[in-house]
């Protein structure tokens, strides 16, 4: 089953953009959104993996000895950290909808009409 | 359009992009065997060159320390919007607890949670600060040690509750860890500029490999995004923790227990 992470990935893709699809909420749709991120997470790590080798840290085994690829882990990190202030930041959208709207269903969010008050 | 249209057209277009999709999959390495020439390479020769133990450090702070600029910018972007987005009226018609749900019981805090967060939470502030200060040696990084920084003050909230957690969190203070953070790095990655070196060469001498104190600039880098991160977050945390705070007008009409 070497094609196993790849379905794994395009399944977490295909069962966020469902999510995003149908979502009547919008902190629903924003985790659906981050489902569809660690799609790529998956796809990623698992372009880097190899059988039988060590992470890419050389502090007890020596410089040399089998590691799985540094660039896609280095990559992985800097963005999960990334997506969580991302999230945060949609969240906060999400909070002012709530707040002038006073609903969080993506259908019945009016489009903005000059001054309200 | 209704949900179910709109159902039907993200089944047709799965239905055209499977094929594509398991055409890629099928074309690409098989899992376990990949070896990308880049990764490889730096495996080989980056505790050589650069004198570090962590790669995946070497790649954030050194090798691509260009785009970890670009994520810490976009970092720093997302946490300003959140600020901008979340900061009107702040405070002034709110209270100093958390808004409670009319008629649910409020048990209050219990002893041993306020115990158990005071430990824990210093602990986790002590993990966090370890995790970022060895970025070059073992596990772990500027990223991922502010993060738990960040972990170890919202545990000392859950301790504390919000208007003793916001005496010891200063947002001035945060917002200068942020920015100077990010001003770090690029500070850090203009030392070679002045030299009459490319950005972000690292310049400073390298260290003893596995040491605390290895990898030169990297540990400039790596000190800037640590400081970022964990500012960033805690702002992020007392934005949201603001809005949770109870309205004046609830207290006074007596809506609360």
């Amino acid at each position: 089953m070497t094609v196993l992470p790849w379905i794994v990935a395009v399944w977490l893709l295909g069962i966020g953009l469902y999510g995003v699809v149908s979502s009547r909420n919008y902190v629903h749709l924003i985790g659906c959104m981050t489902v569809i991120q660690s799609s790529t997470y998956v796809l990623l790590l698992g372009l880097g993996y190899r059988w039988g080798a060590g992470p890419p840290i050389f502090y007890d085994h020596p410089p040399g000895t089998p590691a799985v690829d540094p660039v896609v882990q280095a990559l992985v990190l800097t963005d999960i950290v990334v997506g969580a202030t991302i999230s945060a930041l949609l969240l906060a959208l999400a909070l002012q909808v709530h707040k002038r709207d006073g609903t969080l269903d993506p259908q019945e969010i009016e489009p903005l009409k000059g001054q309200k008050r | 359009m209704s949900g179910r249209a709109r159902m039907i057209l993200l089944a047709l277009a799965a239905l055209t992009i499977l094929p594509g999709f398991w055409r890629v999959a099928q074309s690409l390495p098989a899992f376990g065997t990949a070896a990308s020439p880049y990764g490889e390479a730096i495996n080989r020769l980056g505790p050589e060159l650069r004198h570090v133990a962590n790669m995946v450090s070497a790649v954030n702070f050194d090798f691509r320390g260009f785009d970890t600029l670009g994520e810490e910018y976009m970092l720093l972007c997302a946490v300003a919007g959140t600020v901008l987005l979340l900061r009107g009226a702040r405070g002034e018609d709110r209270a100093g607890h958390a808004g409670r749900v009319a008629g649910r019981p409020h048990e209050g805090r219990s002893d041993a949670i306020v115990l158990m967060s005071r430990i824990f939470g210093i602990f986790t502030l002590i993990f966090g600060a370890y995790v970022a200060l060895h970025a070059t040696a073992t596990p772990g990084g500027g990223f991922q040690g502010g993060v738990i920084v960040a972990t170890g003050l919202l545990m000392l909230y859950l301790g504390e509750g919000y208007e003793r957690w916001r005496k010891l969190i200063r947002p001035p203070v945060l917002d200068v860890c942020e920015g100077g953070g990010a001003l770090l790095m690029v500070a850090g990655g203009l030392l070679p500029v002045t030299m009459g070196r490319p950005f972000l060469e690292n310049v400073l001498p390298f260290g003893t490999i596995k040491d605390m104190l290895s990898g030169g600039l990297m540990l400039v880098e790596n000190a800037g995004v640590a400081l970022a991160v964990a500012g960033g977050f805690t702002v992020l945390m007392v934005e949201f923790l603001e809005e949770t705070r109870a309205l004046l007008s609830e207290v006074e009409q007596g809506q609360e227990p």
